[in-house]
């Protein structure tokens, strides 16, 4: 009787839909995060310890590795924006019959499996460059450009799509030319395509090792380096320069989130 | 409405909990003996060969591997003990990860680690000693015992931990060196003799070398020695073996920071470090050299030999690497379950037996550390594979006798092999070195804690961007 009771007051609420995906969260992203953040502040014997969080801000190495792998993303992010801008605009705002269509060939190579490509890539580069080790960080360079472009072009063309033409016709009704129509108008108001395309290029590019190691670049990156201490059973170590990494990319997140919201604030005003 | 909702909980919830009560029930009924083995990937025969890939001995012997070699060996523990044994295999990348599988949780049997990581596994107590019914050689099932090479056997008992010799703890499986394969066409077997070479701005960017800590260190060390151990004196002194053991073994701060020093300079040099690429650019002929190990370099060669090109193995004169992988029994996988390490001992012997050997060795390119005992198709299997007619071009390699009895002048007489020129620097010598490399092979200790901090930590330096270069 009782139990007949309770299941009638039961009611389903359209918010326990997200229930699952609670779950899946708290067993693998909120659990794995607290215990890369034990084993980082942690010693070997399982005390509490800053002495790696204090070893990697004064170890030159990994300062070297963090400014490496920065150039590295800062590298491919520029030239990923540069290149996917002008596409992006051109699809967005072009009059094509079959817009979309266009798209799908830039994102197409997205659905080839990475290493494939990579691969493919390796023997042509090799083929124009005859050996390959001559230029480690260009080919570095070149191969995660490939492999994220379409990461960067798809948030632009998004943002772009929705952006207002009448704003764009009113601002050469008013006289500006194109260039001031472009750096007052479409740059400002393609912002948040801009750095969602940003976030989504830039760290990627911080610790896919595995292309630094199939185009032969001997020089680790911030991803290789946390391998390398996990490989020698060296946890703590491995787990700080992970939650290091963590902390920053938290903080690229909040800068980024504030010059968002100003850039809201300024739609509002206009 | 209500009605079918909770009824279709009712259904969600038999459905989740039916499979727990299935295999749970399961599990006690059987006395099936579950034996979990974890093996590297692509390290045993898994059967399935073509017709005309029959191996057929002078014997008469004729070798195929029809079925997967785990089906074989649990029909044959059938017919011999009556018990029912499933085998529960998986495979591992590399020895470190194996051990944070085995330290994170994961319970395995049997494992097949290589030399040094059965060290730390032994010093680290997670091993279970074989039985001395399993080292009884004169037992007909025993042909682990009956079969192993003397020389491995030997090697075996010279390394200890904490007094316990490595052999009480492991069965070898595979074995090999460590060498240079290079392109005979690009340079010269006078270039490749020596670890030097890596430093020859002739061959800028088109060497690789081992993405390994311990294969670079061994190496650079050997580099860095290299007047000491070149000197006459050194070489022909009664405990040459044991100095040189010693000395490429050295890991107090001096040598490894000569050895960084010379690794820095060998990365500015070599086309890549690598993992496992190394020999697919050998073949295309992107590098014109690589460290390599002699299984894999055995398979590059036979690769290459089918595109035309004709690759050659080399132990360079300064010393090499002697590296074997075994099996060793886990402590919290057996916990004490006699039937358990009667089947786990029993799956060693039956790789073991000479036939099953050599099946594994033909589907990985490896050699065995099974020389036969009584049985001859081991030897007889190196005939077939690299046998030549007396009226060919042919000589006379015979400086193996070590592996299957002992180093004297008979031995060698009778293990003698007919072969090609080309041979004595090829596959042959890559899986049955002459006992002139033999004795200048050196197996890597397993360095204490220590150690290993400091040589991982100048490998770390090696590979990571030096600051400095920026502000040059």
């Amino acid at each position: 009787m009782t139990e007949g009771v309770t299941l009638k007051k039961y009611r389903f609420d359209r918010n326990q839909l997200v229930i699952p995906y609670l779950i899946y969260l708290l067993l693998f992203v909120v659990m794995p995060l607290l215990v890369v953040i034990y084993y980082g502040f942690t010693d070997d014997k399982g005390r509490i310890s800053f002495a790696n969080f204090a070893a990697f801000f004064t170890n030159s190495k990994m300062m070297g590795t963090l400014v490496y792998s920065l150039i590295i993303a800062i590298t491919v992010t520029v030239i990923c924006l540069l290149l996917a801008y002008p596409v992006a605009y051109i699809l967005a705002k072009g009059e094509y019959a079959r817009k979309h269509a266009f798209l799908m060939v830039f994102v197409l190579p997205m659905w080839i499996n990475f290493t494939l490509r990579i691969t493919a890539l390796k023997e042509i580069l090799t083929l124009l460059e005859g050996n390959l080790a001559y230029h480690p960080f260009m080919n570095t360079v070149i191969c995660m450009v490939y492999d994220f472009l379409p990461f960067m072009i798809m948030p632009l063309f998004n943002s772009l799509t929705k952006l207002d033409q009448s704003m764009i016709e009113a601002g050469y009704d008013l006289g500006a030319s194109f260039k001031q129509v472009l750096f007052k108008i479409i740059l400002p108001l393609s912002v948040p395509g801009i750095i969602s395309g940003v976030t989504m290029v830039f760290l990627p590019a911080m610790t896919n090792y595995v292309v630094l190691d199939m185009i032969y670049n001997s020089t680790y990156i911030m991803g290789s380096l946390i391998g390398s201490y996990f490989n020698s059973y060296d946890w703590n170590n491995g787990s700080i320069i992970s939650a290091i990494l963590l902390m920053l990319i938290g903080l690229v997140t909040i800068f980024t989130d504030k010059i968002l919201s100003r850039n809201e604030n300024r739609e509002v005003r206009i | 409405m209500i009605v079918l909702r909770r009824m279709s909980v009712a259904v969600l919830l038999a459905a989740a909990v039916l499979p727990v009560l299935l295999t749970g029930c399961g599990n006690e009924e059987s006395d099936e003996i579950v034996l979990r083995v974890c093996n590297w990937e692509e390290y045993i025969d898994e059967g399935d060969w073509g017709e005309d890939e029959l191996i057929e001995l002078d014997d008469g012997s004729r070798i195929i591997g029809e079925n997967n070699m785990i089906q074989d060996f649990e029909d044959w523990y059938y017919e011999e003990y009556g018990e029912k044994v499933e085998v529960r295999y998986s495979t591992f990348g590399t020895n470190e990860e194996l051990y944070n599988q085995i330290t994170i949780g994961d319970v395995y049997d049997l494992a097949c680690p290589s030399e040094y990581m059965i060290m730390k596994m032994m010093r680290e107590g997670m091993l279970v000693p074989f039985s001395e019914g399993f080292k009884n050689a004169s037992a007909e099932n025993n042909y682990y015992s009956n079969g192993l090479s003397p020389y491995i056997s030997s090697v075996f008992n010279s390394l200890s931990i904490d007094g316990e010799p490595l052999g009480k703890y492991a069965a070898g499986y595979m074995w090999g060196t460590n060498g240079l394969l290079y392109n005979p066409e690009e340079v010269s077997d006078e270039e490749a003799a020596h670890w030097d070479m890596l430093l020859n701005k002739d061959y800028f960017r088109r060497i690789t070398i081992k993405d390994s800590v311990r294969e670079s260190y061994f190496v650079a060390a050997a580099m860095y020695y290299y007047d000491e151990i070149t000197d006459p004196d050194f070489k022909n002194s009664p405990d040459y073996h044991e100095r040189l053991t010693e000395m490429i073994n050295r890991t107090d701060p001096e040598t490894v920071k000569a050895v960084e020093d010379i690794l820095v300079e060998v990365k500015d040099n070599v086309y890549s470090f690598e993992t496992d690429a190394g020999k697919a650019d050998m073949v295309t002929g992107k590098v014109v050299a690589n460290v390599q190990w002699s299984g894999d370099a055995v398979y590059s060669m036979d690769q290459a030999d089918e595109d035309g090109l004709s690759l050659c193995y080399s132990n360079p004169e300064e010393g090499t690497n002697l590296w074997f992988d075994g099996w060793v029994m886990l402590k919290n996988g057996l916990e004490q379950d006699e039937r358990k390490q009667r089947a786990a001992e029993a799956f060693v012997n039956f790789l073991s037996r000479p036939d099953n050997a050599i099946r594994n060795m033909y589907y990985i390119g490896y050699t065995s550390v099974i020389s036969g005992g009584d049985s001859g198709l081991i030897y007889d299997y190196i005939n077939y594979n690299y046998g030549a007619d007396e009226e060919e071009d042919s000589v006379e390699y015979n400086d193996i006798g070590y592996f299957f009895e002992n180093d004297t002048d008979e031995a060698n007489e009778r293990y003698t092999v007919i072969t090609t020129q080309d041979q004595t620097k090829r596959q042959l010598y890559a899986q049955y070195p002459p006992k002139s490399v033999v004795d200048r092979s050196v197996v890597m200790a397993c360095f204490d804690d220590e150690s290993n901090e400091r040589i991982n930590r100048s490998w770390t330096n090696v590979r990571c961007f030096d600051l400095e270069k920026l502000f040059k």
